[in-house]
């Protein structure tokens, strides 16, 4: 009878890789500043710009040095400004929806 | 801060030196018969000289921006009218009237008006071409 040979061990097992290497698929980090930044330096000057129009508002109504149509100017900007904000919040809910839309 | 109706600076100065300038024609107006002012002598018609100075703008570009230079009298000589009951009347009864002329008045109150009219016509046609940029894309 033959002896029976130790069975030989396969290929030494390779070590375990990570799955996937940590970094390789982070996003690429933009150069400037984030979107969300952004936003929220637009969504702070638009703030500041309804503030300074009431504050011109407030002046002309307390009888301060201020011109009718500074005051209506003022406030023209900082509705303009507004609707800009808006829009670009609608842009961005509507991107958000179709993505959501997406067949998988 | 961002520059949402670009070039309004320029618009706001020119405004507010039109104002300027229907405030002293009324000044004008309310005074066309004023025979004594505070030195004792009739009213002097005064008006207003503009001038264009480089302000710095939002953006720190330098643009012109109408101004008002200074409001100077007019050295047109007194109307004298015979008037001998007046107590401003002279030794022959005579009245030194302001060198006011209400008609040439109304002129440059229309013409004032005017300015500050197509002045507020470019504040109201910037806030339009804002408008409509912003609903470029809508259906």
């Amino acid at each position: 009878m033959m002896p029976i040979s130790n069975i030989q061990p396969l290929a030494p097992a390779l070590p375990v890789s990570p799955a996937e290497q940590p970094g390789a698929l982070a996003p690429a980090q933009p150069s400037g500043d984030s979107f969300s930044t952004m936003l929220g330096k637009m969504v702070s000057e638009v703030n500041d710009q309804q503030i300074s129009a009431a504050q011109t508002v407030n002046n002309l109504q307390a009888g301060g040095n201020v011109s009718l149509h500074s005051a209506v100017i003022a406030m023209e900007e900082a509705n303009v400004s507004f609707q800009l904000m808006v829009e670009v919040r609608n842009k961005l809910l509507d991107a958000y929806q179709e993505i959501m839309k997406m067949q998988v | 801060m961002i520059d949402i109706l670009s070039g309004i600076q320029s618009t706001a100065a020119a405004l507010d030196a039109e104002r300027t300038r229907l405030d002293v024609i009324s000044e004008n107006i309310a005074n066309a018969n004023t025979t004594r002012g505070p030195d004792g002598k009739p009213y002097q018609r005064q008006e207003v000289v503009f001038e264009s100075a480089l302000q710095q703008a939002m953006d720190g570009q330098q643009v012109p921006m109408l101004k008002v230079a200074g409001i100077v009298k007019d050295p047109r000589p007194f109307e004298e009218v015979y008037e001998p009951g007046s107590p401003d009347a002279d030794a022959h009864g005579m009245v030194a009237m302001p060198n006011v002329n209400v008609n040439e008045e109304m002129a440059d109150m229309i013409a004032a008006s005017r300015a500050f009219e197509a002045n507020l016509a470019v504040v109201k046609n910037a806030r339009a071409m804002a408008l409509q940029v912003l609903s470029i894309g809508k259906h």
